[in-house]
């Protein structure tokens, strides 16, 4: 029951023109898939969902889901935004993500292997051989190295996101470690605290299947002579942004949840240190990256390692997932090979989109970009998290001077894409009161192991919280919101 | 269980159980003064006093006069205080935070609650009327932690280090509240016989040590000093006496350390020694030497954790 005077949510919901709504229709009307749900949501008051809003966010301090942020001396405790309004996705649009998330793990893994064998994706001319050797991810300790079951990207995430002509593009591939996974379950689980109702509607898959699946993938990938294999998960600790992840992962699974400091080597074997003595490892998560997993193989300042892990590693005593030297298949200028990839070890044609991709690493295309910066976004090849990130339409002159210098210097170190329109979603705005569309993107996991794959039938849709930006990573003030995967059609 | 975990479990048990003495010491005692017999036990600054020695931080200055809220806040709710109720919570959930994957998630959630509670709770309303309600919320929510502890996790040798910091910070906090409250009956004595032996404190005592209904029907008599410390001290039966917490540091010790005949430098081996020496002692032989012979419990119950410290949480 609300009052008159108590106005309901999306009264003042303002659609611009250009972008790609998910849930309304350009005449304005609500697709076919979200009309029950617009329904349900619709009737709430402004307070009313205030009060909701105020649930589920108890509800993520109660669950621990928490950062640390530092300001004026002191220690503050905040929660990942999250959006109550959930993503819909139908299933014959799932059914394509999917193959085509699995597609893009297989042609990687297979490249991660010919990369660190016998380069004959380079010999064959499909992929230049600059690519490897200028890539800091490069790791020549990998060369001939067979990691257990031939499997190098166990955990993948994939980014895509709606473009305005209605169709999915991949942005990145995430396979050193993408992190996420625990927000898609924990935004189910506030979302069903605070409104349980909705899912007597739809019929979502689940998504707390996801570390059983991934335990059952790490175990396909034993080392040599062992039956029962322990499996741990390891983190940088307790200060580290994902430790809630980490912990979540070790606890679903069932198995130890350790740092650098529990970890020892003796003999080329891995041991963890127990109240009972020392315990052998033989499948470690890791959660760290490579440069930190061994000082006294990478780099020698880590306090966050096992010395001696990665020459146990080497004998094949120990499996790393995901395996060491994976990010040089992550990397944005590989990204720009993938279609060609693809083809070359899987002889299929890309299931999902690429975005066209100019390198700067190639004179012509490096021309264009120079020319055309206004219509590009140009992007730094090696980093994460949305750092580094120019986009063409958002800089000022000067600044598109500075910008072109800087490629200038290092053109191997940038590519380029067109300005993409993300799609948007529906929003629920604090400081204003009522919905607003907000850009959004979708990170799916997929799993790959010795003869098994696994797609979480779900994933993170990060929210852009601020007004018009695009970039959505939770490190530039961007939210989430619980991702239904419909088992069939609304 | 790694040894770092089991550490940090071991002090989140010492920790949740810590903050519940505090927190019913200081409302029991508080309580208890504002009509208490003696003028002296009624008496604000003699009460703050015995406070801040159960907790730790005495005032060896007789005429200095302290200030009420402060003390109140500082006990509770100043986070730079290691002990106040605040700082022990939040240790406690931190050491629960290293922990994450082998405690239940209710458990946790149920820690995160708790400390959220506390960390919101207005200090302003704490110190001029929320004393009872946050005191009485905290002890309660430590008993809830206790329910999540026995009911929702595997009773394992995970489940055996938090019960062992849980029973050894008890009867920690049992012997500090007998010594401060003894200390205080030989200050406020009764007004009859042998005063000491019948002072009001030893019925504070046992309240702030939640045994007074227990304690009425076992002798159904009014507490003197003797009566409450067999029970306290030596009644097997009480489930908050220092008898009762060394049963069961034995019976979790035996889960970790699996030895018939635990060997002589083992923690086993010091936990089975206190134990029987309590077992079989009778309270006349302690009535004379009560301070001596509480003391010698608090140093041996430091032994054993420096013990397990050496032989578990190695790492």
């Amino acid at each position: 029951m609300h009052e008159k005077k108590d106005p309901i949510i999306f009264s003042s919901y303002e659609p611009r023109e250009g972008l790609f709504d998910e849930v309304f229709e350009d005449n304005g009307s609500v697709k076919s898939i979200y009309k029950t749900l617009f329904d349900l949501y619709g009737g709430h008051s402004v307070n009313d969902y205030e009060n909701l809003n105020n649930k589920a966010k108890a509800s993520f301090f109660n669950q621990g889901i928490t950062f640390q942020v530092y300001d004026n001396e002191q220690t503050q405790e905040k929660i990942f935004p999250f959006d109550l309004f959930p993503r819909i996705i139908h299933p014959l649009e799932w059914e394509i993500i999917e193959k085509g998330a699995i597609q893009r793990s297989r042609a990687l893994n297979l490249f991660l292997w010919d990369i660190y064998h016998d380069k004959k994706i380079i010999k064959d001319k499909v992929v230049p051989l600059d690519l490897l050797s200028s890539s800091e991810h490069y790791l020549h300790q990998m060369m001939h190295l067979d990691p257990p079951g031939k499997i190098y990207n166990h955990i993948s995430g994939t980014d895509l996101i709606k473009h305005s002509d209605g169709e999915y593009y991949v942005l990145e591939d995430n396979i050193r470690c993408p992190s996420g996974v625990s927000y898609v379950i924990c935004n189910r689980t506030a979302l069903k605290r605070a409104l349980f109702g909705v899912f007597n509607h739809y019929q979502a898959h689940s998504v707390t299947n996801y570390a059983g699946n991934l335990l059952q993938i790490l175990e396909t990938v034993i080392p040599r002579g062992v039956d029962n294999p322990n499996c741990v998960v390891i983190s940088p600790g307790r200060f580290n942004s994902a430790y809630y992840e980490h912990s979540y992962l070790a606890k679903a699974m069932g198995v130890e949840l350790v740092e650098g400091q529990d970890l020892f080597v003796e003999n080329d074997f891995v041991y963890m240190k127990t109240i009972n003595g020392p315990e052998r490892v033989d499948i470690i998560y890791r959660r760290i990256d490579d440069a930190f997993i061994d000082p006294l193989e990478f780099r020698p300042d880590s306090a966050l390692g096992v010395p001696g892990l990665f020459a146990a590693y080497k004998k094949g005593n120990v499996c790393l997932a995901n395996a060491p030297g994976t990010g040089v298949a992550d990397d944005k200028a590989v990204y720009t090979y993938m279609p060609e990839i693809i083809k070359y070890y899987l002889d299929e044609a890309p299931i999902l989109n690429n975005v066209h991709t100019y390198r700067c690493s190639r004179p012509d295309e490096l021309k264009y970009v120079l020319e055309n910066i206004d219509k590009l976004v140009i992007k730094p090849v090696d980093e994460a998290g949305g750092y580094g990130i120019s986009i063409g339409n958002q800089l000022t002159k000067s600044e598109i001077e500075k910008v072109k210098a800087t490629i200038k210097e290092h053109p191997r170190k940038y590519i380029a894409q067109p300005i993409l329109s993300l799609s948007v979603h529906p929003t629920y705005i604090e400081e204003e009161g009522s919905f607003e569309q907000r850009h959004v993107d979708l990170r799916t996991f997929t799993l790959l192991g010795k003869d098994k794959d696994f797609v979480l039938k779900g994933g993170l849709t990060r929210v852009a919280l601020r007004k018009g930006n695009l970039i959505v990573n939770s490190s530039q003030g961007g939210g989430s919101k619980d991702t239904w995967v419909l088992k069939n059609e609304a | 269980m790694l040894a770092r975990v089991a550490n940090n479990l071991f002090w989140m048990g010492r920790y949740i159980e810590r903050s519940e003495h505090i927190a019913r010491y200081l409302n029991v005692n508080y309580f208890s003064s504002l009509d208490a017999p003696h003028e002296l036990s009624q008496s604000r600054q003699f009460m703050l006093r015995s406070t801040l020695f159960m907790i730790g931080d005495p005032v060896n200055d007789t005429d200095q006069v302290l200030d009420e809220e402060k003390v109140l806040f500082n006990t509770a709710l100043n986070q730079e205080k290691d002990y106040s109720i605040i700082s022990n919570i939040k240790s406690a959930r931190e050491n629960a935070n290293s922990a994450r994957d082998l405690i239940s998630t209710g458990l946790y959630e149920a820690i995160n609650r708790f400390y959220h509670y506390v960390l919101n709770y207005d200090t302003n309303f704490f110190v001029k009327k929320g004393l009872y309600d946050f005191t009485v919320h905290v002890t309660e929510q430590t008993a809830v932690l206790r329910g999540k502890i026995r009911g929702s996790l595997l009773h394992d040798q995970v489940y055996a280090i938090i019960m062992l910091g849980i029973n050894i910070e008890r009867a920690t906090q049992i012997i500090r509240i007998i010594n401060a409250k003894y200390h205080d009956a030989l200050l406020a004595t009764g007004s009859y016989g042998d005063q000491v032996a019948h002072s009001f404190e030893w019925t504070t005592l046992l309240k702030c040590i939640e045994s007074y209904d227990m304690m009425r029907r076992f002798y159904r008599k009014t507490p003197t000093s003797l009566s409450t410390l067999e029970f306290l001290i030596l009644n097997g039966d009480c489930p908050r006496s220092v008898m009762n917490s060394l049963n069961q540091i034995y019976r979790h010790m035996s889960v970790l350390d699996k030895a018939k005949r635990p060997a002589k430098d083992s923690t086993s081996f010091l936990v089975g020694k206190l134990r029987a020496e309590i077992e079989f002692t009778k309270v006349e032989s302690i009535e004379c030497n009560v301070q001596e012979f509480i003391q010698q419990i608090l140093e041996k119950l430091v032994e054993i954790s420096q013990k397990m410290e050496k032989e578990f949480f190695n790492y």
